[in-house]
């Protein structure tokens, strides 16, 4: 646990609440409010009495006065899922710091506020290792704060390898999805085929979709010049390029333009874009940007 | 259009080359990224396993084979058939006399001029031709007029300055000949490096010669020995008189230390205190008892050390035996009698070939064979001596040269006579005094002896009353005196030949120089005599030529060349002159820098190139 979040950070994020934006539509009872009408200390409306209705919920002071005969309702609370979806492709272990090790703490953070909010907490990590069934299927549904520590040493035990089609993983898991919630997308979103379908499936379902992308240091401001030969690590494919000091200018407005196509793609659907390299200090982006982005409060 | 070197389209075989050199691929370093998707921009080519790559419009490429097919154009050496326009000739005139050792610039006079030439060189044009002439003593042709740039600095290495008076007469008169009939358009230039101590130049006052006059030397910081001479000390003739003339060729007064030594024995040192611009004669008095060589030393530095030393041979003088030929002349045989070092025989008249005598002085008497000695004659004419004479009346005499060695301390003022022999003057010898119609006394060299011809019977003339005719007697006795005149023979100026006579013949003769070097001469059979031709340096030499070992000495003695004062004009005779170059004439070629800037561009176009892929 030390490894992921430190002690000051963890009492910090104890203080933080997710916001939903909506009503939380888990059949599971929780501190959330919903839709529904249940029992709770919330009044949400009267409807009049049918026989076989609970005489504890009739409103005796309506009846007086109307001399009809009314039961309040009052606000179901539900629970809010809280879905976290980590890329833990090859992609993401590059970089110093690991791209996968910040994203490890981001969602160990995001998942510590939920589960001591009472939220249940799904951590979903493409793509699928077999190997690593047993850690990602603890990962699968996590409540309560007392999970917090096994949670921590399940996402500890992660890994990541292989390529993934970033699309593909996440519309199967928005598909997977019983209950729509709160999303958190970690991943550098660099994937050839795209991350468009996968962002809108999960939008689609009904998420309240957060994507954070996170590259390193090394992505943003390369440091190796000269007559290269790119290997991609995820699909082995080989790039020559010719790559100066007199072209980081332009590589850096290439990263830039897509990191914007990004985000202008993220606000049009509804969706909270965040953008963060793995070496800049966890705190900047779980005590600032995500609080001012009212991701939680 | 031709080629000189057709052969050279065999280099075309190196276009191919610097395409191949295109066609390799470039080494990449291998470097894994976590995704292809942020390069896509930068892409080079997509897959890279063969070495060879696809040939892409490159502008370098075409430029490198531009300049590769003009430089292979270039060694194909292209030229247009027809009439074209010749280079200008240039001659150059490097003086490598004396003076142009001076080192009052450094390193020396010559060595500039040298470096100067080097440039006058180095600006030479295409088709520019030089001629270098090496001016001292004689001139030299160091390299013929060619274009070649190095066979020009080749022989300008060649070139080394001597210890020589000035002769730029004989350069100037090569030099004429050689842009004389140039057309102007070719505008023939003759350079002339030197510090303008030369005379002798007025043949070239309306030539009007294209010189330029290219000047060295700052100022004339010198003192010399300009004239040296040994003879018996008139006042004993056991000693011997060392004469000799000290220069101050500066405009400051300076005293000048002397030290005369006698081989390696020094005799005498003296201060001598001169006035600026000014000379001083000198007589120094040694005893001597036998032959050696007397050296006069400056011991003060200065510009010039060449003139700072003189060596003369001094020889134990040896009495004439002179055979007199008179029927009788109480005056003449008195005045011989009185000539010191000289023994006196008399005779009538002579029959046959004397023997043993130095000098034979004929009086008045025609001999039936001409001795086979110097001869002294009074009188006498013979068809070896004159083509035609005649007699002449009461001749006044008008003229006589008094710095002749014959007529020193001879005054001729009050001597009348009262008939001659009226002949032309010959071209054996010079008149030595003159009337309106011929001259009077004549001295010269006929076949290879010495001959003073006094054309009058001096019992005809009131010459024999006077004082000055026991003195002029008693100095052609010395001056007809072979081992008197031994002393003179013995010593040249550099650069002028030494002539040494052969009486036996000889197979071989040995020079040992004043700088200790020995080489050997050859000698032609029946040669008469031994020239040695290159002593250009001072000092004493010695030659050995057979059974005879002789001595001789080689000095400057000119003060021409020990005045150092560069002259800013070169004067052609009275009217004509020619000024020293404010500007040096030298034309400097730009294509080094030219070519440097090209490669410097090329090096940083590459220093570029790999900035910024590195």
């Amino acid at each position: 646990m030390d490894s992921l979040l430190s002690a000051k950070l963890l009492r910090q994020l104890e203080q933080f609440q997710l916001l939903a934006q909506r009503r939380a539509k888990s059949s599971a009872r929780g501190e959330r409010r919903s839709r529904s009408r249940g029992q709770s200390v919330e009044f949400a409306d009267y409807r009049t009495y049918v026989a076989g209705d609970d005489f504890r919920y009739l409103d005796w002071n309506l009846y007086g006065r109307l001399e009809r005969l009314f039961v309040k309702l009052y606000e179901e609370e539900r629970e809010l899922p809280v879905r976290i979806f980590l890329d833990a492709s090859e992609s993401m272990t590059f970089g110093q710091p690991r791209k996968f090790d910040f994203a490890r703490q981001v969602a160990a953070a995001v998942g510590y506020v939920a589960l001591c909010g009472f939220d249940r907490v799904s951590v979903i990590a493409f793509p699928d290792r077999p190997e690593q069934s047993v850690v990602r299927g603890a990962l699968r549904s996590v409540r309560g704060r007392k999970s917090a520590l096994e949670f921590f040493r399940n996402i500890t035990q992660l890994s990541a390898g292989d390529g993934v089609n970033l699309n593909e993983a996440l519309r199967r898991a928005a598909l997977e999805a019983r209950q729509a919630g709160v999303a958190v997308v970690l991943s550098d979103f660099l994937d050839p085929a795209g991350y468009e379908k996968g962002l809108e499936a999960l939008v689609g379902r009904g998420f309240q979709v957060n994507a954070v992308q996170i590259l390193s240091p090394e992505e943003l401001n390369p440091s190796t010049y000269g007559d290269l030969k790119l290997v991609d690590a995820e699909t082995g494919s080989i790039q020559e390029v010719t790559f100066g000091k007199y072209r980081l200018k332009s590589y850096q407005q290439t990263v830039h333009n897509f990191c914007q196509r990004l985000r202008e793609f993220c606000q049009s659907r509804g969706i909270r874009f965040f953008m963060a390299s793995s070496g800049t200090p966890l705190e900047q982006l779980l005590l600032q940007q995500l609080r001012e982005a009212e991701v939680w409060g | 259009m031709n080629f000189l070197a057709p052969a050279a389209i065999a280099f075309a075989a190196a276009i191919p080359i610097v395409i191949v050199f295109y066609l390799l691929k470039r080494k990449r370093v291998v470097h894994l990224v976590s995704s292809t998707l942020l390069w896509q921009k930068f892409l080079a080519e997509t897959q890279a396993s063969s070495p060879f790559q696809r040939l892409r419009h490159n502008w370098l490429l075409i430029l490198q084979i531009l300049v590769l097919l003009l430089a292979i154009f270039a060694l194909m050496r292209p030229y247009l058939a027809g009439e074209g326009r010749t280079g200008r000739l240039r001659v150059a005139i490097l003086d490598a006399s004396a003076s142009m050792m001076a080192t009052d610039v450094q390193p020396n006079r010559f060595e500039q001029a040298k470096a100067d030439l080097e440039k006058l060189i180095d600006g030479l044009k295409g088709n520019d031709q030089l001629v270098l002439l090496l001016a001292s003593a004689h001139t030299e042709v160091k390299q013929s007029a060619t274009t070649d740039k190095v066979a020009l600095r080749r022989a300008l290495a060649t070139c080394v300055a001597m210890e020589t008076p000035t002769r730029l007469a004989e350069a100037f008169k090569l030099a004429e000949t050689l842009v004389k009939n140039r057309p102007e358009s070719e505008g023939p230039e003759i350079h002339l490096f030197s510090d303008g101590a030369a005379s002798g130049l007025d043949d070239f006052q309306n030539k009007n010669l294209p010189l330029v006059y290219h000047r060295y030397g700052k100022h004339s910081e010198n003192a010399g020995i300009t004239a040296i001479d040994v003879r018996a000390n008139p006042a004993n003739a056991r000693e011997r008189a060392l004469f000799a003339t000290i220069a101050n060729l500066s405009t400051n007064a300076r005293a000048v230390e002397l030290e005369l030594s006698f081989g390696n024995d020094v005799v005498e040192t003296r201060t001598v205190s001169l006035s600026g611009t000014n000379t001083q004669p000198l007589v120094f008095v040694a005893p001597q008892n036998q032959d050696g060589v007397f050296t006069l030393r400056i011991k003060n530095e200065d510009a010039l050390a060449a003139d700072n030393r003189a060596s003369i041979v001094s020889l134990i003088p040896q009495p004439a035996r002179v055979l007199l030929v008179s029927r009788s002349n109480r005056f003449l045989e008195k005045a011989l009698r009185t000539a010191p070092n000289a023994e006196l025989t008399i005779v009538p008249a002579l029959a046959e070939q004397p023997q043993n005598f130095d000098v034979v002085v004929l009086d008045d008497v025609s001999p039936t064979v001409w001795p086979a000695a110097n001869v002294l004659a009074f009188h006498v004419v013979n068809t070896n001596l004159f083509s035609s004479w005649e007699n002449a009346k009461t001749p006044p005499v008008v003229d006589w040269k008094s710095g002749h060695p014959l007529l020193r301390f001879v005054s001729l003022d009050n001597v009348q006579v009262a008939e001659t022999l009226a002949i032309k003057a010959p071209p054996w010898g010079v008149g030595l005094v003159e009337s309106p119609n011929t001259p009077l006394v004549v001295a010269g060299e006929l076949y290879r002896r010495k001959v003073v011809w006094v054309g009058f019977d001096i019992l005809q003339s009131t010459w024999p009353l006077r004082i000055s005719f026991p003195i002029f007697v008693a100095n052609a006795i010395d001056w007809l005196n072979p081992s008197a005149s031994r002393n003179a023979e013995l010593m040249v100026r550099a650069g002028e030949p030494f002539r040494f006579p052969i009486e036996q013949p000889i197979s071989k003769a040995e020079l040992t120089t004043s700088d200790g070097q020995r080489r050997t001469i050859p000698v032609e059979p029946g040669a008469r005599e031994l020239i040695v031709g290159d002593a250009y340096r001072q000092g004493v030499y010695r030659l050995s030529a057979g059974t005879n070992d002789v001595t001789f000495c080689v000095n400057l003695l000119d003060a021409a060349e020990s005045n150092l004062t560069p002259r800013e004009e070169l004067p052609f005779g009275k009217y004509s002159k020619v000024t020293a170059t404010a500007v040096k004439r030298a034309n400097v070629e730009l294509w080094r820098w030219i070519a440097a800037g090209a490669l410097a561009f090329l090096l940083f176009e590459w220093w570029y190139y790999h900035k910024r892929t590195a």
